[in-house]
């Protein structure tokens, strides 16, 4: 049965029935994006491009190759390697960041303003609940990536000249390819950022305070990150969601190589997994006092 | 209390079936293989009549050499990208290497056919490019946008064939089938390797006959290496080396993926992007007028060429002081990568053991550091 189905009211005798759940979901993103915060948070990573691209302009010494953040040398060059630039400084603290105050705050934000027993009252049931929480945080990591290609891609137009890409293996592709590639890069940071959002869901069901889980959240990013550097733990690296963040490279040589893609996927879902199912465990036992 | 507690049932069962999954996936792709027995020699025919051309695959590679870790832009630092001198360029090359044995690198293979390949080092955020496209050899790198230009001479595969060819009519006339020469090859080998043919396995999703060679000298340090070969098309796909007393390989390159459709032929046309810095270099040319000079500077050489001392496994290389070059000392690598030791200062690794006389004198070989001190002395 198709979701959108609305079932007829007699049938729905079970309190957690399908069919208010887009409603449900239609709110929570209203609200999330209504946000002064969201908004604040939006702009914020829009002017990370907008920083490095009017840096570059003003500044009368010109890079030499391999100097400075990957690819900022073309930028004088190229405008289009602005959002990528933007993409590889953003991805190790800001992305983490914002989506750690946006997934911190899903259920503990709620418990926190006490108006959880609200939404709980009508015949949602905690797991459409979740659910929902979650599908939000999860359209928030896609807006933010977006929102730093977009803006790159803007601004890079705006201050330099825009012609055929150099991928990093030294072939030409066309504007039209590079902006696919860089929608691309922008999906995989998405979908790099699901599994950072699902513990943040997590974390955010242990707890009345927002604060405290939008701080646990990134601590646990940055935590992740430093045990990725650490040589004697390489066993471990592969499976740490932070491992493939900075592997979308990939999809900037030729011909595309999606195998990182398909990698980061399969850890992403796993901790998707595991911690969906913690964070369902610990909601659905939990007394919900406020 | 019985439905908290139920509920409390995917919290430990998700996160169960993950790990199992996480775990029997490699083992699924580890299941034993059994292919029809095959002895040495079969499967030295069996590489000599490789039917592959053209594939497109992963490559990866790893070691654990137990090199000291180094930083290698202090040998790098002093070489500008496009303007290496000779002796600068020495160094960087030195540098490159020593970066491509240590740690893991991972690498894509394009070939398509006899005279197009290509290779990419798939680095951080960047990328090396080795291109060969008939007479045409690019290198590209990515981190400093700099394209070099090698043209092969056009002869250079004719000269190579009959070079060949001038090699196989000395060739004793029982070598004329590649089965003789396998025999002859195995004969060669006896004295120093026992060569088997190991467990059959499976290497980037094919099934492999596993070629080993084993020394049966005990006074070096390989303890074996085997050479994994692609039971249909004959193509090695895997050559792993271990070392004396290490569990984990020293040195391990194989394919982790591979495909035998031939790549797209538009990968070898390689064009230098804009603004990319190019640099022309031409061969030296390998034809018979320019042998005359070669021979003239072997000769003015021959005092100072490499004495090669023992043989098979345990042979020791020794470079005469002349023709060490002076600046090798300086260089900050060197210093880094050795320890002092008696005599002289050594390189150690899990496979390779160099030894710096303190006279000059340079000894290298797959033995033990006291063997190279013994040959100093």
């Amino acid at each position: 049965m198709s979701s959108s189905d609305v079932p007829p009211p007699e049938n729905d005798v079970n309190p957690t029935h399908r069919g208010v759940g887009w409603d449900l979901l239609g709110s929570e993103i209203m609200v999330l994006f209504r946000r002064r915060r969201t908004w604040a948070m939006l702009v914020a990573l829009a002017l990370i491009p907008i920083l490095l691209a009017v840096a570059v302009r003003l500044s009368s010494s010109t890079l030499d190759p391999g100097e400075g953040p990957p690819f900022l040398d073309r930028v004088s060059q190229n405008g289009l390697f602005v959002g990528f630039t933007a993409m590889v400084v953003a991805i190790p603290l800001f992305l983490p960041l914002t989506i750690g105050v946006v997934a911190g705050d899903t259920i503990a934000g709620e418990a926190g303003l006490g108006t959880l027993r609200y939404l709980l009252v009508a015949p949602a049931g905690r797991v459409r609940l979740l659910l929902v929480k979650y599908t939000g945080a999860a359209l928030f990591c896609l807006v933010a990536s977006l929102t730093l290609t977009v803006s790159g891609a803007l601004i890079g137009a705006a201050l330099f000249p825009v012609g055929p890409v150099t991928l990093l293996s030294g072939d030409t592709v066309s504007v039209t390819e590079s902006l696919l590639r860089s929608l691309l890069v922008a999906a995989y940071v998405t979908v790099s950022l699901l599994g950072l959002s699902m513990i943040g869901l997590f974390i955010s069901t242990l707890t009345d305070v927002p604060v405290g889980a939008m701080a646990a959240t990134i601590v646990v990013s940055v935590v992740a990150q430093i045990l990725d550097i650490i040589p004697q733990l390489s066993w471990l690296h592969p499976w740490l969601f932070s491992h493939y963040w900075l592997g979308f490279a990939d999809l900037l040589r030729q011909p595309l190589d999606l195998g990182s893609f398909g990698q980061n996927a399969v850890v992403q879902v796993c901790y998707a997994a595991v911690f969906g199912s913690l964070a369902y465990s610990r909601f659905v036992t939990k007394d919900i006092l406020s | 209390m019985s439905h908290i507690s139920l509920r409390w049932l995917p919290a430990l069962v998700v996160p169960a079936v993950v790990v199992c999954a996480v775990v029997a996936v490699p083992l699924q792709a580890g299941a034993a293989v059994d292919l029809p027995d095959k002895t040495p020699q079969q499967v030295l025919l069996l590489v000599n009549d490789s039917t592959a051309s053209a594939f497109a695959g992963t490559v990866a590679q790893s070691s654990d050499l137990g090199l000291p870790s180094v930083d290698l832009s202090a040998g790098m630092s002093n070489v500008a990208p496009g303007q290496a001198s000779s002796g600068e360029g020495s160094a960087g090359a030195l540098s490159t290497v020593l970066e491509l044995l240590s740690g893991s690198h991972e690498f894509r293979v394009y070939v398509g056919g006899e005279t197009q390949s290509r290779v990419q080092v798939k680095d951080r955020m960047a990328e090396r490019d080795v291109i060969h496209n008939g007479s045409d050899v690019w290198l590209y790198d990515s981190n400093s946008n700099a394209a070099t230009h090698l043209t092969l001479p056009a002869d250079l595969a004719a000269t190579a064939e009959a070079k060949f060819a001038e090699l196989q009519s000395q060739l004793p006339a029982d070598l004329s089938t590649p089965a003789q020469l396998a025999e002859r090859f195995l004969g060669e080998l006896d004295p120093s390797t026992a060569v088997s043919v190991g467990t059959d396995a499976r290497v980037a999703g094919r099934s492999v006959y596993q070629l080993v060679l084993t020394p049966k000298v005990t006074d070096t340090l390989v303890a074996s290496v085997s050479i994994a070969v692609d039971s249909e098309t004959g193509l090695p796909l895997q050559v792993t080396v271990l070392a004396q007393g290490q569990s984990a390989p020293a040195f391990q390159v194989g394919f982790t993926a591979i495909d035998f459709a031939a790549p797209n032929a538009a990968l070898f046309n390689f064009v230098p992007p804009a603004g990319a810095t190019v640099n022309e270099q031409v061969m030296p040319d390998l034809s018979d007028d320019t042998a005359g000079d070669h021979a003239a500077d072997h000769s003015a050489a021959a005092g100072e060429a490499p004495v090669v001392t023992g043989t098979g496994w345990s042979a020791i290389i020794e470079v005469p002081a002349t023709a060490v070059p002076a600046k090798l000392g300086d260089n900050p690598l060197i210093d880094q990568l050795t320890t002092a030791v008696d005599g002289g200062r050594a390189l150690t690794t899990s496979l390779l053991t160099v030894f710096l006389a303190s006279d000059g004198r340079v000894f290298a070989g797959a033995v033990p550091l006291a063997q190279l001190q013994t040959a100093a002395e």
